[in-house]
């Protein structure tokens, strides 16, 4: 397992996701400005299509979440774990800045 | 051997035989007895209060009371399709059509009552209908297609709603009453009057004091119906609704005693002349009275229940002692109260509102002595209609002058004594309700699951509603009207406060109105969000994906990335086509664009082209191309307006009378852009003959030889619904005025991802009110109205050309933020059908045949490469 370089931090606007690719996986990062940086699976578990990047930020209950834009399931950011239905998981990915740069920890 | 239960056998399963086999269950008697039902028609109970309800739905299914499944868990044999043709009242036996004999302890009649239909030389042609059961609905419905006029035999109450029928489905409505006022039983002269135009003002034809003599062929449609004073009608069909007649063939005919003009007399435990039976309902006369409202047949379905119960146990049983007939319902829209004697009567004492603005008649009859409530009659406005019930039934001395009670608000209308009925239908009061708040039901559903409040005619919702919110906010507790858990408002609410206070960003808006989390995060939900921006948008109408203001980060799925999404994460691409018209030119870069990026194609029901399979960072390329070739954004992706259908019009049409193309043009060009609470469809017709089905849409226009008749509030989708008649032969200029009105107050007050034929029918008043606002200015808001709807079109933008303007923006469409990293494609994504690419995803097409076509069509694409 390795720490991979996928961009740098000043491409990630505030509020939104982008997606990058780690190691040959799609992974959804999410910039929240002081509440930190999240990266979980691209890939919505609910319909297989790579697209959470795209999905809308929300907060349920007091914990954020990314609303997925095909069905709406909410995953939590920190976990993956989907609020709809816990058997779906988008796994989360350690993530962390330095000298400007995002890297994120490939999975083996 | 075991001993074998009593039989008990109901005849009926309407809306009150239903109700007798409910409380026969709930005292447990389904256990002891071995229960059988009868029903002829096919379905078990549905509600027949509710039957217009069929054509706003197209289905029978929301007016079910029960189903069989629901009989068979109870352990009763429901018997559908079976009519009871005869009685063995000495035998105690039933005999059904089919010929079957069942024994019985004890009997239920239910059966009811028929139409009765005047005996007129002609009535049995064809589509001369009656209204009352789901068939006779379908058969209207049947009848309407071929239908331009329709004729309601009867001004009464049912015939109301029958016309009310007849209109939604589209056909020009007359009513003809044999008494020189509409509803003659409940009304006096005067609220009949103010009736008769309000519901003139709808579009229907009243024709009072008239006999129908005959129906005979017509000239200009199927039937001719002459009247007493030689005038005549001619209509495509005609529905009979002049009253109902007691069910009483099968008691009749088995030497069960009948009142003299009809009904099985009955005592008050509801006990016929024969031993053992019973009957209840519209089919039952008791001291000489004929009960033709629900809950009095509710009422005898306890009785019922409860003297069954009392042979065999201790309960006391109860006696059928009459039953208030006063009524409240919306006819047509328009609101119609009638209270105790609503006609008056001899030596009364009254007093009486009329108001001509307002459109609003109350008439309240007092005994001699004028303390006491004995009646009233109110039109226009039932806001009072609980009070003034609640004051008849108590017969409580009014307070005070007698005439304060015309004027009194109707803020009070819930407050109510804990004693007071509020659901007549299942007698529960206000206190059962307030009870069951306080014990942990606090929505409608519930209440209607644990006390049946509003689960009869369902009138009374609205008020318990008011004791719910009542009984929340005395206790304390959290009632939640806001639109999500970040918001205590609604959307209206929360319109308001961004025009009032100028908000124009969601983290000012949160921090202001709505609920930071405890962190003092402002993220709010995929709720509240996507609503802010449509807000932010009907407001000021920004670029959407404005980063200053973050309105980026509040975008919807669609809204985000200016497209809609599809099942594989690429995107459709839908220009603008206004109209539908295009040209040949536009017609082929079209075409070669889509070539180019091997999207496919499809024509819309909008009249435009949907390209579907563009990925993220297509889009702008794309749109590029297409913005060079003259088109547009569609704004297919937001809650905005969508098209403006229209057919040929009288350019080329030689039966068009208007240049509906040409006006649909400038009617798209007007209102593009418009984000609303819902996505809008227009549609501009040309002649009568309606070809761009301008009826099913949200504002539909249809030209006549004098203008446009406008129709509001139409839509297609799972629940379709005709567009109501707004104004007739307008000039373009005021159609313009009026579309703007209806519009912009929409999108003030529409709830979120409410359409507009839910928003007007939620406004208090319906379409009169709507009227009321937008042509006679009852609000003084239409220069306000006209003026936001300027600023909305002057400030019109193609987003996709802002967006291609703005390099910032475009780096949102870089599908990775390292695309140099990606891995090698999946050549399998897609697969070829009918010469066009399609998902590679399974549940594509019809299941396994799609998937034998596909590899057949595959060899022959394949072929045709090679």
């Amino acid at each position: 397992m390795s720490w991979i370089n996928v961009c740098e931090e000043t491409s990630l606007p505030i509020g939104t996701g982008v997606a990058a690719w780690v190691a040959g996986k799609a992974v959804a990062i999410f910039n929240l400005g002081k509440d930190g940086l999240f990266a979980i699976d691209n890939v919505d578990p609910a319909t297989g299509v790579g697209l959470l990047a795209r999905g809308l930020i929300c907060e349920m209950e007091g914990e954020l979440c990314v609303a997925s834009p095909l069905y709406k399931q909410h995953y939590r950011l920190a976990t993956g774990v989907c609020i709809e239905d816990n058997s779906l998981i988008a796994s989360p990915f350690d993530i962390k800045t330095e000298q400007g740069q995002v890297l994120v920890l490939a999975k083996a | 051997m075991t001993v074998s239960k009593p039989k008990l056998v109901v005849v009926g399963n309407g809306m009150v035989g239903h109700h007798f086999i409910e409380q026969l269950c709930s005292l447990g008697l389904n256990k002891t007895f071995e229960v059988h039902v009868f029903g002829e028609e096919p379905r078990p109970a549905y509600d027949r209060v509710q039957l217009s309800k069929y054509f706003e739905t197209g289905s029978a299914d929301p007016l079910m009371l029960t189903s069989a499944q629901d009989y068979q868990d109870w352990g009763i044999n429901l018997h559908l399709n079976t009519p009871i043709t005869a009685i063995d009242i000495a035998a105690k036996t039933v005999t059904s059509a089919q010929g079957e004999c069942y024994s019985y302890t004890r009997l239920v009649l239910a059966t009811g009552s028929f139409p009765f239909v005047p005996p007129i030389q002609g009535n049995d042609r064809a589509q001369c209908l009656v209204y009352r059961t789901i068939e006779d609905l379908e058969a209207i419905q049947a009848a309407a297609q071929t239908s331009l006029v329709g004729v309601v035999v009867g001004g009464g109450l049912l015939g109301l709603e029958a016309a009310n029928a007849m209109m939604q489905l589209g056909v020009k409505t007359h009513v003809v009453e044999f008494a020189p006022q509409l509803m003659p039983v409940q009304l006096n002269d005067k609220a009949g009057e103010l009736l008769c135009s309000k519901i003139e003002q709808l579009g229907v034809s009243v024709h009072t004091s008239k006999a129908t003599t005959a129906i005979i062929d017509g000239e200009t449609a199927l039937h001719r119906m002459t009247f007493n004073d030689e005038s005549f009608l001619e209509t495509d069909m005609i529905v009979f609704s002049a009253g109902i007649r007691p069910q009483d063939a099968l008691a009749r005919v088995s030497n069960i005693s009948i009142g003299e003009r009809g009904g099985i007399e009955i005592d008050d435990h509801c006990l016929t002349s024969a031993p053992d039976v019973y009957a209840i309902g519209e089919c039952a006369l008791w001291q000489q009275k004929i009960f033709g409202l629900v809950a009095p047949g509710y009422q005898m379905a306890r009785v019922v229940a409860s003297h069954i119960a009392s042979l065999s146990s201790d309960s006391p049983s109860q006696s059928f002692t009459g039953a208030d007939m006063s009524t409240k319902l919306k006819l047509l829209g328009v609101d119609v109260a009638a209270i105790g004697a609503s006609r008056g009567f001899d030596n009364a004492q009254f007093v009486e509102l009329s108001d001509n603005q307002a459109g609003i008649y109350k008439k309240l009859w007092l005994d001699d002595s004028g303390k006491y409530l004995k009646g009233a009659v109110l039109i226009g406005d039932n806001s009072d209609y609980s009070r003034l019930l609640d004051m008849y039934l108590s017969q409580d001395e009014i307070a005070g002058s007698a005439v304060e009670l015309l004027l009194a608000g109707a803020e009070d209308e819930a407050d109510l004594k804990d004693t007071s009925i509020v659901c007549s239908c299942h007698q529960v009061t206000k206190g059962d309700i307030v009870d069951a708040v306080k014990a942990g039901s606090h929505k409608m559903a519930e209440i209607k699951s644990c006390t049946r409040a509003a689960s009869g005619c369902g009138g009374c919702a609205p008020l318990v509603q008011k004791i719910i919110d009542q009984t929340l906010q005395a206790a304390g507790l959290d009632f939640n009207a806001g639109i999500c858990a970040h918001f205590d408002h609604d959307r209206q609410a929360l319109y308001h406060l961004c025009q009032v206070e100028g908000i124009n960003d969601f983290d000012s808006l949160m921090r202001q109105h709505g609920k930071p989390s405890a962190s003092g995060h402002t993220y709010g939900c995929d709720i509240c969000k996507p609503a802010a921006a449509s807000i932010f948008a009907s407001l000021q109408n920004q670029y959407v994906l404005n980063q200053d203001s973050g309105h980026v980060q509040l975008q919807d799925t669609n809204d985000a990335y200016l497209g809609n999404i599809q099942k594989d994460g690429t995107y459709s691409i839908v220009p603008r086509v206004a109209g539908g018209e295009i040209t040949p030119a536009k017609l082929i870069a079209m075409g070669q664009i889509a070539q180019d990026y091997d999207l496919y194609t499809k024509i819309t029901g909008g009249q435009r082209i949907d390209m579907f399979g563009a990925t993220l960072s297509q889009l702008p390329e794309i749109w590029k191309k297409l913005i060079d070739a003259g088109f547009e954004t569609g704004h297919a992706y937001g809650k905005s307006l969508r098209t403006v259908k229209s057919c040929v019009g009288s350019t080329w049409c030689r039966y068009g009378v208007q240049d509906a193309v040409g006006f649909a043009i400038d009617l798209e060009n007007r209102y593009k852009g418009l984000r609303s609470p819902h996505k809008l469809k227009f549609a501009v017709s040309g002649c009568t003959r309606e070809c761009a089905e301008a009826q099913s849409k949200d504002i539909g226009v249809i030209a006549t030889d004098k203008g446009w008749n406008l129709y509001v509030a139409g839509n297609g989708g799972m629940r379709p619904r005709h567009g109501d008649l707004f104004a007739t032969d307008l000039s373009s200029e005021t159609l313009y005025k009026y579309i703007d009105r209806i519009l912009m107050f929409y999108v003030k007050t529409a709830d979120k991802l409410q359409r507009t034929s839910t928003w007007m029918d939620s406004l208090e008043g319906g379409l009169a009110y709507l009227k009321s606002v937008v042509i006679d200015d009852a609000l003084g808001i239409n220069s306000t109205l006209e003026q936001q709807m300027d600023l909305i079109a002057a400030t019109y933008q193609c987003e996709w050309k802002t967006s291609l303007e703005q390099p910032e923006f475009l780096a949102r469409f870089n599908e990775f933020v390292n695309p140099s990293d990606a891995p090698v494609a999946d050549a399998n994504a897609y697969q070829r059908i009918r010469e066009q690419r399609f998902p590679n995803i399974k549940d594509v097409g019809a299941g396994t045949i799609a998937i034998k076509d596909i590899t057949e069509q595959q060899t022959t694409t394949d072929e045709v490469l090679a």
